[in-house]
Parts: structure tokens; sequence; C-alpha cells
């Protein structure tokens, strides 16, 4: 059998990427002048959008959805007001952009008439407002020093209106006298400052007029909500009734450009006809830029050499323009429209051009926000360019990149760029992932694999010179690359239906559609108050925000676990909408909270649980109750017409819509509760919070009172018995045996216990456990059941199967324990396969890519108080190689590398890549006791008891160990290593030292070398199919494989398996050539 | 078939005691003449090498050489119900499975206890370092070695040697201060064990971290002198002799200041 050996043609897995050279010339710039002409030739077919109606605005009427919408200044002359005028920007049924301009809307804010102000004094208190102003105005010396006396007299105007205050309800119809004060923005800005130090209303010296309403309100969110305009919503100018502007009078780039006074627009519900979407046109990009060795391109320096563009009409399956500009020659990519460019200059320059001729109304891409746009416009400044940098649709303003601090609780702090294209959406793919989804890694890489099971090949920044230094092709190679970074974006987006919920949720909170990514939560639920507050004349108070630590409430209430394994059917019976449902059964609303109670107790005033008091129903309904019963109604149509409607595209819509409605009626009472909001109160999330707790408690005595053994004709075998219970559901062991009977005594459950509290409040029975896994508060897994006979799903509550702060491979054990606890129910099995990944951890099997952790870096080293793991990382990686290291907002993989005792975590944190590259030993204890043993214990204990950790940490299946040996660290360079038996592991004497195996095992060696042979063909078979994958991943069968994607397993199997590939193959060297020699006996 | 047989379980216990910390699991290699432990420890920075001498055991049997791989933390666990002045034997028989046994005898009682021990399969590569010829040699009493460490270690990380002709001076810099421990070559010679001995070929002068070296004179107990064997750019040698017949071994790669695994 020796004779089979391959002879000495050990596998030679591909040779290390070659680094770029040192000496890095800038060869790239002008090279390509003898090849190319100086103007490229452009195949513009498909660019422009259709031509405008000619008859629009004249006989027939112009519809138009708007998308952006934005302000400016138009100062007052002698015949005009000094005004504030709003442009919206939008598309038409039939695709046409539009500008409108609309005229004679006034922002305005109110304060409460002084004591004995009447219509009277409306003049006296105008010119003593228009005064100070105009005074304000010339000290800020800013050129109008003089003020003709005509524009003075109309810079704000003051009338009077009846209203109410928002907070606390002082009696059934208490309008009194507000003042109305209206005018420019800045007119307005400059009066509340004033107004703040008193003035002189009524003739009678200064008046300090308190508390302003609806001043601090953004001006836009003020426009649309009082023009009852929605975000992405439908309006329409009706023939004639608009001014059409001409070519030379435009200021915007749009087909039609016109100004309409504010009382002529029709706005529409975004209902039946008007529920559709226009032809809106999305264009997706990404640049490529060349970047000197070890240094993230910087755009002082490095130049742009590729841009990828496609564009898409929303609701259309492909894009209808694939281009790529490229600088230099490149080879045709089918489908795509190579425009090849002869410098940096033309190539920035045609793009731009190319921007402004397909007019997109989005743009998108991935992290095009804080890169490939503030990249290209800082690139368009160092090489003065002008136009590049006019891509919005407002002709004399170009785009300009500010940073934008953003804080919410829902995302935490972070800074963004913020850029101005007039008229255009920015829609960055990567915030809307970073807002939507929690992820452990968000490379474009990893989240399309995510999301569409796909990837790309991820090529490290300091290749592109080589490729780009190259000939044709591999620009070409490079044009895939580019063409492919601005495809994802927009799969992504359909699959995601970004667009579509996104549109919807700004139609269903009224504000424009980039507000919903630029800004935080609280600005939604304050849209559609102010709506619902004009049709009702309550004013909003501006409130001081106190932004201390705030006096924190209680939440909600848990009950207290009865811990275990339920191998028998748990029901779980939930509150529907359990907040918005408290909201408006018991009247919360700011209108009807009342400072001391009035009436009788029930009757007129309600006491909450947490002592508020509130005015019942009978008195006046709130405002809250009733946006909330609109939502909620709203999102029962809008399911109803998902069921009903036949188109694809619609029901995306309505899906869109009514998930937009829900997010919105749970957010209403995170509003009231936040302190540093527009409108606290927390009176009311107190009293929300209160009612909660004592409906679950409520709960749990009327279910285990009403369903005791024999109880519903006998068909209750046991007393119920409430397990566990967390905010809006409890979890009941009724004691029968199939989910069929459980399904039953639940649904009726629901039905009875649901009578002792006030509608809306409900319970409903929605689903099953069995079996049930209840391991702590807030940490549970079981078998989901909605139908008797098949589970749904296996679901997981707070197991570290759904948790980012750990390794995957906790997670993936942890998964497959429990399918076979809950599933399988072998629970022989689970503890088999967990002892089995712990063996294979401590002998170095696992792949590394389960065991990485990743962390964002939020700021840097100095500004964390305790070192943490990832951040020191980051500076270590920086010292190594400034370009690669991870920046700023990046997420941090590490793996956790083996070091002395007492060495803290922080240091033992390693790059992956770098630990495959040197071979260095990971610390699978650390692995071991800090992150399986405590998760795998949990979901043991119930079953195995106290000793559950034991076992698995101490048990057989960790006496078997690998150790790793470094090619870093200290020792390294100095050991030598003595050759040891194949067989028994014992040292070779150095005479023998040649020989694969000592004396002892000599008669086994054939054994021993038929094993060896066996793993390192496994290995050969596992590295071709990885490097299969590869190819077949980037598409490409001929080339070598440039991936180096940080978050894809196969990339770091394929490292891995590289490796041992060729430690294997040194070894079978170590049996010689093959020989027909009999053994020697 | 492997047994061995020490006079004292002692000797074992401060052996394990003192290297426990560097090496978790210690792959003892068997052979006719002697039983051997070569292991780094986790971080790659420092080498563990024991080699115990037919010499030292009363008996001794190794019929081939064999791989015995032990965890240090079981085996102290296994030492720990000895007394000191015990008889320890060591056996393992290849036909009985994964264990290996102590039996623990007090002659004076009569008594004998067996404790089995699992043992480990531990896959590694067995790495040494090959013997040279070192500028500096110094002997010193292993108690004023300990001292020294420990004293210089609470003003710095790291312990810099330098020795020439004149003498060896060890000094630890830190931010509170420094302590700098000068020996010059003993001229008094009447007590062999309390020298300092100071053979030098080239002057030297090197930085260790003086974590790992407070852990090597852990093995303090074990002998009363301690050789120190120096080299520029080497890892330094700290050898502790065994009664003539053997030795523990550790060495320390130096400290280079850039290297951030090291400290």
């Amino acid at each position: 059998m020796t004779s089979k050996r391959p002879g000495g043609s050990s596998f030679q897995p591909e040779v290390k990427r070659k680094r770029e050279s040192d000496e890095f010339e800038q060869c790239y710039v002008s090279r390509f002048e003898n090849e190319l002409p100086s103007v490229p030739t452009i195949d513009k077919t498909g660019w422009a959008r259709p031509a405008v109606d000619k008859d629009l605005g004249i006989s027939k009427s112009i519809a138009c959805q708007i998308l952006e919408v934005e302000t400016y200044h138009e100062d007052g002359s002698a015949t005009s007001y000094d005004r504030t005028n709003v442009k919206l920007y939008g598309v038409t049924k039939s695709g046409n952009s539009i500008c409108v301009i609309v005229t004679d809307y006034f922002p305005h804010f109110y304060f409460q008439a002084p004591q004995g102000f009447g219509v009277e004094h409306i003049g006296t208190a105008q010119s003593a407002i228009c005064n100070m102003v105009a005074a304000a105005k010339r000290r800020g010396g800013s050129g109008q020093a003089q003020l003709p006396g005509k524009v003075v007299d109309n810079l704000v105007h003051v009338e009077i209106v009846h209203g109410e205050n928002l907070y606390y309800f002082r009696g059934a119809d208490t309008k009194v006298p507000f003042v109305k004060v209206s005018g420019s923005t800045e007119a307005l800005h400059k009066a509340r400052m004033e107004l703040k130090n008193g003035v002189n209303l009524m003739g009678k010296g200064p008046v300090n007029v308190g508390n302003l309403y609806e001043s601090n309100i953004n001006v836009i969110v003020m426009f649309l909500a009082k023009t009852n305009i929605v975000g992405c919503g439908w309006i329409e100018i009706p023939a004639g009734k608009c001014r059409i502007l001409s070519n030379s009078e435009k200021s915007s780039r749009c087909q039609i450009e016109v100004t309409v006074p504010v009382k002529n627009l029709i706005v529409h519900e975004s209902d039946g006809e008007w529920a559709g979407i226009a032809p809106i046109r999305t264009l997706s990009l990404d640049i490529e830029c060349i970047g000197r060795r070890g240094v993230f391109p910087e755009a002082i320096k490095d130049p742009i050499i590729q841009i990828a563009n496609l564009v898409k009409i929303e609701g259309e399956a492909e894009p209808f323009v694939r281009n790529c500009f490229v600088l230099g020659t490149c080879a045709p990519v089918v489908g795509s429209n190579i425009i090849q460019c002869v410098n940096e200059k033309v190539l920035l320059e045609k793009w731009a051009e190319f921007v402004r001729e397909v007019d997109p109304d989005i743009i998108t891409g991935y992290n095009i926000l804080n890169f490939d746009l503030p990249y290209i416009l800082d690139r368009a400044k160092v090489l003065s360019l002008p136009q590049v940098s006019h891509l919005g649709r407002q002709k004399e303003k170009g785009s300009v990149v500010r940073d934008a601090a953003i804080s919410s609780k829902q995302m935490g702090s972070r800074v963004n760029k913020s850029i101005d294209i007039h008229g255009r959406i920015i829609f960055d793919v990567l915030q809307v992932v970073l807002r939507d989804y929690k992820l452990r890694s968000y490379t474009l890489n990893s989240v399309s694999y995510q999301f569409l099971s796909e990837q790309k090949e991820d090529v490290e920044h300091n290749i592109i010179p080589d490729l780009q230094r190259g000939d044709e092709q591999t620009r070409r190679r490079l044009a895939q690359y580019c063409l492919k970074d601005a495809y994802l974006p927009l799969r992504l987006l359909d699959k995601l239906m970004s667009i579509i919920n996104y549109i919807e949720m700004a139609r269903v909170t009224g504000v424009p559609m980039n507000f919903l990514l630029t800004k935080g939560q609280q600005i939604k639920i304050l849209s559609m108050m102010l709506r619902r507050c004009k049709q009702n004349n309550f004013f909003l108070p501006v409130i001081e925000a106190n932004s201390g630590d705030g006096e924190g409430y209680e939440g909600a209430t848990v009950i207290d676990p009865i811990r275990g394994f339920y191998n028998e059917p748990i029901a779980t019976l939930d509150f529907a909408s359990l907040y918005p449902s408290i909201m408006i059964a018991h009247n919360l609303c700011y209108t009807t909270l009342l400072k001391s109670p009035q009436g009788v107790e029930n009757e007129d005033y309600i006491r909450t649980p947490s002592g508020q008091y509130f005015a019942t129903k009978s008195k006046r309904r709130g405002l809250l109750p009733e946006i909330l019963e609109d939502i909620l109604a709203a999102r029962k149509r809008a399911k109803n017409d998902m069921k009903n409607e036949k188109d694809e595209f619609k029901r995306m819509v309505y899906n869109g819509r009514q998930l937009a409605l829900k997010i919105s009626a749970n957010s209403v009472y995170g509003f009231t509760g936040a302190t540093v909001g527009k409108l606290p109160c927390l009176e009311i999330s107190q009293s929300v919070t209160a009612f909660g707790r004592k409906m679950i408690d409520m709960t749990k005595l009327e279910v285990e009172r009403i369903y005791k053994k024999g109880a519903l004709d006998g068909k209750c075998p046991a007393d119920a018995k409430v397990i566990y219970g967390d905010t809006d559901s409890v979890m009941v062991k009724f004691g029968v045996e199939t989910v069929a009977q459980a399904m039953e005594i639940g649904l009726d459950a629901a039905k009875e216990v649901s009578k002792i509290f006030t509608p809306p409040i409900k319970l409903e029975f929605e689903k099953v456990y069995s079996p049930y896994l209840l391991i702590n508060k807030k940490r549970y897994a079981g078998l989901y059941f909605t139908k008797p006979d098949v589970h749904d799903k296996m679901d997981c509550k707070g197991l570290e199967t759904v948790r980012r702060d750990n390794c995957p491979l906790v997670a993936k054990v942890l998964g497959v324990c429990l399918e076979k606890l809950l599933i399988e129910r072998d629970q022989q099995s689970a503890l088999d396969f967990a002892k089995r990944t712990i063996s294979d951890l401590l002998c170095n099997k696992i792949d590394i890519s389960l065991l990485i952790i990743s962390k964002e870096l939020t700021k840097s080293g100095d500004k964390y108080q305790a070192k943490q793991a990832h951040v020191e990382l980051a500076a270590r990686m920086k010292k190594r190689d400034a370009g690669s290291a991870p920046r700023l907002g990046d997420r941090v993989p590490y793996v956790f590398v083996a070091a002395a005792k007492n060495v803290p975590a922080y240091e033992r944190a390693e790059d992956p890549t770098f630990v495959l590259q040197n071979n260095i030993p990971l610390d699978t204890k650390h692995y071991l006791t800090n992150q399986l043993a405590k998760p795998l214990a949990r979901i043991f204990e119930p079953i195995l008891g106290d000793r559950a950790e034991k076992i698995l940490v101490e048990g057989e299946h960790t006496r078997v160990r690998t150790v790793v040996q470094s090619k870093v660290g200290g020792l390294a360079a100095f050991t030598t290593k003595s050759a040891t038996c194949l067989g028994c592991k014992s040292v070779l004497p150095r005479a023998e030292s040649e020989n694969a195996v000592c004396k002892h095992c000599e008669p086994k060696l054939p054994t021993i070398f038929a094993s060896r042979m066996n793993t390192m063909h496994e290995l050969e078979n596992h590295f071709g199919r990885l490097w299969t994958e590869c190819q077949n991943c980037a598409k490409t069968m001929q080339d070598k494989v440039n991936c180096s994607a940080r978050d894809c397993p196969i990339y770091y199997m394929r490292e891995k398996v590289r490796n041992e590939l060729s430690e294997a193959s040194a070894v079978i060297e170590r049996f010689g050539d093959p020989c027909f020699q009999a053994p020697t006996k | 078939m492997f047994e061995a047989k020490l006079a004292n379980a002692g000797l074992l216990k401060k052996i394990v005691e003192s290297i426990k910390d560097l090496v978790t699991d210690a792959p003892f290699d068997c052979s006719e003449t002697a039983m051997s432990l070569q292991a780094m420890d986790s971080s790659h920075v420092a080498l563990v090498s024991l080699k115990l001498e037919v010499g030292l055991f009363d008996t001794y049997r190794c019929d081939r050489t064999i791989n015995l791989g032990l965890s240090l933390a079981n085996m102290s666990k296994a030492l720990k119900c000895a007394n000191n002045d015990d008889t320890c034997m060591l056996k393992y028989e290849e036909n009985e499975g994964d264990s290996i046994i102590f039996t623990f005898a007090d002659p004076k009682r009569d008594k004998t206890q067996d404790v089995t021990v699992k043992m480990m399969d531990i896959d590694s590569e067995h790495l040494g370092i090959p013997d040279q010829d070192y500028a500096v040699v110094c002997e010193m009493p292993a108690g004023e070695f300990q001292k020294t460490c420990k004293d210089l270690s609470t003003f710095s990380d790291s312990l810099n040697i330098t020795a020439t002709k004149a003498g060896i001076v060890f000094t630890g810099k830190g931010d509170i201060g420094s302590s700098v421990v000068t020996y010059s070559p003993s001229s008094n010679t009447d007590d062999e064990t309390e020298a300092v001995t100071l053979e030098v070929k080239d002057p030297v002068n090197v930085n260790f971290s003086i974590k790992y070296m407070n852990q090597f004179t852990k093995a303090t107990a074990l002998s009363d002198r301690v050789r120190l064997s120096l080299c520029n750019d080497v890892p330094v040698v700290v050898e502790y002799p065994i009664e003539e017949n053997g030795y523990l071994r550790f060495y320390l790669a130096p400290k280079i200041d850039d290297d951030e695994n090291m400290d």
C-alpha cells in the first residue's frame, strides 16, 4: 500500500497576496491621455425623466407626492411682507419632478393674552413688537440698517384666537384668549427673545407674557401640521390656481416649478386613490478611491477612481440605468454602461452632470452619508470643481457637509455628517439598518448575508491600487466590485421594504421622510399631537427641558417565575396593545390631568393606582386616547385592506402602514415619559405602568380563582397556576396534557378574565408553549404553538441565542441544545452535544469565526472610563497597520487569546486575522468558563440540577486538549522543535529524529500513516470546497480570490484550513519517500 | 509500564507548586534515564524545563519512552493528600486505562494511600531551547535572588540586569521611584551556600518582565542556590538544581520595549 503515495506533490495553497510595493507612485493621474479622448462618449438613453404635459397647471390640475420640504426666507420690500416661504419637492403621477413654492404661509406662535388685553390693543401690540424686532435686526447689523417704515410695520402680525393650554383639565369649556404672533421665522425668533424681557403691549409699560406656546417646534413640522400635509402624502393644485415659472425664472432644476398660495392647495388623505406611490427615482451609488499604503483614503490626497450608479423606479423590479464612471480604460461589463474618463476631473464632472440629468428623488448607497458623498464633495473642493457640488435641485446652492450630532434613547449618541442636497432625500441604507436592526456586524457584506443570503467579495483597501494600476481587465474587476456595492443597497431596500415602510411612517406621523432618519422618536408623536391640538384649539406650551437625572418611576411588573422545565403545555394570555389601551380605557391625557380631585370619584374623576387624578370621559375626552383610538382603528383598517388587496405592491404598502401605526401607538407612552422631551408628563406614564402592574396581578388572581380543579365542566384536571408574568402577559399552567386542551381553556380564560377590565383593555389568547423552559425573569424558551397540531417556531427570550455581547458559538450551541430539548425532547442528546462542543473547543477544533465577539468602537480610548477590550485592541491594531485598523463607529471583531495568569481581559483581545496568521493560541478556558459555562448551565440546571455547571466544565470530555504553538511571543524565536513519535508522542532520540515513529510504534506504522494520510485528504477536500465556495461567491473561476471579509465565516475557515493543510503535508513528508521494502521484523 | 518511587513526596509537591501557575497542562516525557517536562506558559514568554534523573528516585522503571499528560492542578490536588515525608510512588500501566496512580506511604505508621488521577491527552509540539554559551553565569543564594526580585517588583514591572566583571546590578525603575541592588563577587568563599559567584566573558545589559521572575522564584524552596545564565538579546536561564540529579529551569525571553504582549 505504501506505493500509493502521491510522490512528494504536497498540496500548495495559494501564495499569499503580493503586498503593494513600497514606492508608491502617483502613476494613475495622467496615464490615459494617449488612449482616451478628453471628453468621454456617453450613452444617455433613458436618463431623462418623461416629458412634461403642456396642459398641466393650465387646464389640468397638478397632483404630486411630497418628498422633501424646505423653507427659505424672502426679504420684505415696501410692498410685501418679510416672509418665510416653503418649497415642496415632489413627483407627479407621470414621474415629473416638481417644486411647489407655497406662499402666504406664516409661521407663528402664541402666548396667553395678558389680563385686560382686548381687540383694541392689537394695533399697539403689533407695532410694539414690530419695532422691537426691527431694533433687534438693526443691532444684528445684517445689512438692513435702513428698514422702510412699511416693512417694519409688517414684520409680525398679531391677532387674538381662543384656545387652551394642553396641560391640565380646568373645566369642560374654558377656552381663553391667546395672542397669535405670525411672521417670518427670523422675525419670530427675534420677537421671542424680546417678549421674554417684556414688551409694552397695551401702552401701559412692559408686560411679561409668561410662557410661550408652540414657539420651539420645527418650522417644517409646524407647516405640515397646520396645512394638514403629511410627509410623502399627495397634494393637488387645481388648474389655473398657480403660477407656472418659466425656465429663466426657475430657482430649481425640477421639470415644473410653480408658486401657489397656501389656500389653493388641496391636501389628500393617503387613502384610496391617493394611497399609491409616485414613480420615485432612487439612485444607488458607490465610489472607489485609491489609498496609499497603510492609510485610509483621505479626500485631500487620494483620488476617486470609480463611481458606480444604479437608478431604479420604486415598484419596479430592476434598475433601468446601470453605469460606472471609470478612471482609465476598462473592459466592458455585461449589462452595464462603462464610461471611461481620461482623468479624475472629467470623471467627477461627468458624474455630476449625470446626477442632475437623471434627477433622482432619493439617493441611497451604503454609508454614503458618512463616506461616499462627503468624499466626493471634499474631492470637488480639492480639485476646485464647483459644478460637482451642485447635485441638488437648487440652481444656486451647492451641497455642503456638516457634522450633526444626534442623541436618542433608541440609538445612543452618535455624530453623523449632515449633507444638504436640496430637494433629494439621502436614504443611507447603513443608517436604516443601524436604526431598525440589531446585528453583530454592520458591514455591507454581513448585512447582505443576513438579509439576502448573498455575499460579495470584500477587497481590502490596499489591493485596490494594484487593480487600478493593472490593465483594463483588472480595472473591470474593480468596476464589478463597485457595481455590486451599488447594487446590494438597492436589493436590501427592496428586501427590507425600507422605502415603503418609511413612506408609510411619514404618512402616519406627518413628518417628512428624512426626519425619520435624521431625528429621534419624539418628533413623530409631536407632529401627531400638533395636528390633533390644532383641531381642538389646544396649544402646546414650551417646556424647558430639565436635563437633570429626572425622577425615575416604577416600571412594569414581573410575577416571580416558578422556574423549571415544563413538559406540559403552558398557555399564554396577553394584553393586546397594553399601554395604548390603558390610556384609552382610563382616559389618561394631558388635557384630563387634574391638579386636585373635583367632584365625585369614579364619576367625575378617577384616582390611578399611582395616586394621580384624571377627569373621566364624561367630563372630557382626552386627546391622547383619541389619537390612540384613531391609530388602532387605522391599523385595523390597514390590516383589513392588506387582506383584501390583490396587488402585491399595494399590499406591501398596507403592511408598512400597519407596522408604522403599531410602532407609533406604542411610542406615545414613551413620549410622555421622556423627561428631556418636548412634552413630558410623568403623571401619565406613571399611571400607565401602575395600571399595568395592577392588571397583571388581577389577572393572576382571577385565573387562579376561576380555573380550579373541575372547572369548565370538568375540563380542568387541576388548579390553574400562573407560573410567570411579565409586563403584558401571563403564563398559566392549566395542568392539561395536550396543546389542544390548553388552547380551549386558554380561549375561555381570555374571554372570562377580560370581563373584569375596562374596555378596550382586552386579554387575548394567542399561543401555547409546550414544552416550556423557564430559566429566570425575562429568560425563557419554549416551543410556540398557535395551532394545536404543529408548532410554529422555537421562541427564546433573553437567552444568549438572541444577544450580541457574546460569541456566536454560544448562540449556536444553545440553539441546538434547545432544539434537542424542546423539539426532539431528548435531554441526553442535548447534553452530549454540549459536551462534544466543549471538547472540540479545548482541542482547538472550533472555527474561529464562531469565537469572535464584536463591539462597536464609539469613542476613542481615553474617553472610556474603564479600559475595554475592543478599544485597546483597536489602538494596538492602529500601531500595526493604520490603514486597516478599525475606525470610530466600526464594530471591532476580536477573540480572546491565551495569556499569563492575571492578565486583564482587555489585554487578551486580539484581531482574529492576526491570530490566524500567527497561529496564536486561543484562551479556550476563558471561552469555556466565561462564555459557555453559565448560559449552558442555565438551560441544563432545570434538568440536571445544581451540578449542571460542574458536569459541563469538568467532565470526562474536557480531558483531551491541543496546545497551539504561536509564531509570535517572546520565546518563539529561540525555541527549537524536537521530533516526537507520530504514534505515541514520546520524544525521539536525536539519532532517530528523521523517523516518523519511535521504535516501539514501528509495527503500527502503516496504520499511523493511513490515518495521517486520511487527515490530509480530508483537509484537502475541505480546502477545495471552501475555495470553490469563495469562487462562487466572487463569481470568478479563473482569477484568484481577493476576498478578506472579516465577518465571513468561510474566510476564517479557509485561512485556518490553509494552515492546517501545510502542517499536515509537512507531517506526511516525515514518512519519507515510498518504498516497497517489506517491514523488517 | 512506568514505575518510579521518590523518597519524599515533598519534592514533587514543591516542584508542582512552583510551576502550576505557569503551566496548566503538562506532558511529562518519561524515558529510561529520566523523567522530564518541557512546556511553555500560555503567553509564550516563558518556558519551563524540568529534569528528574534516575538518581533521584529510590526505584525507577521505564520500559519504553512514554508521554504522560497531566493537569498540574489535579496533580497538586493529589499531592496535597501526602505528608512531606511520605514516600511517593508514581505508577502507570499501559493496559489499565488512562489514569496514573500516586501511592503515598507513611513508613512510620505503615499507612499507604492510593490516589488515582485521570490523565489528559495533550496534543502539543515538543519545544526546547538549545544549549549555548552564555556571556555571564552568576550563582547566588536562591533566597537572595527571590528577595531582590520581590523588592524590585514594588517599584517596577521590569527588571534590568547589567553584569560586568565588577559585579552584577539589578535595577527596577518605576513611577514612584527606583531600587538598585548591586552584588560584587564575594571574596570570602568560606560559606559556599552564601557566596555570589560571577563568571563574565562579555558584559550584558538585559531587561525582563519582573512578573515572571517572581513566578520563577517560587522554586526557591527546591534549592539553596540559583544560577542565572545571561546573554544579550537571548532568553535568560534561571536554574534551580535538584539534589545534583536534576534541575528545574526557567527560560524567559528578554523584554523588548515596544512589545505590547509583555506588559
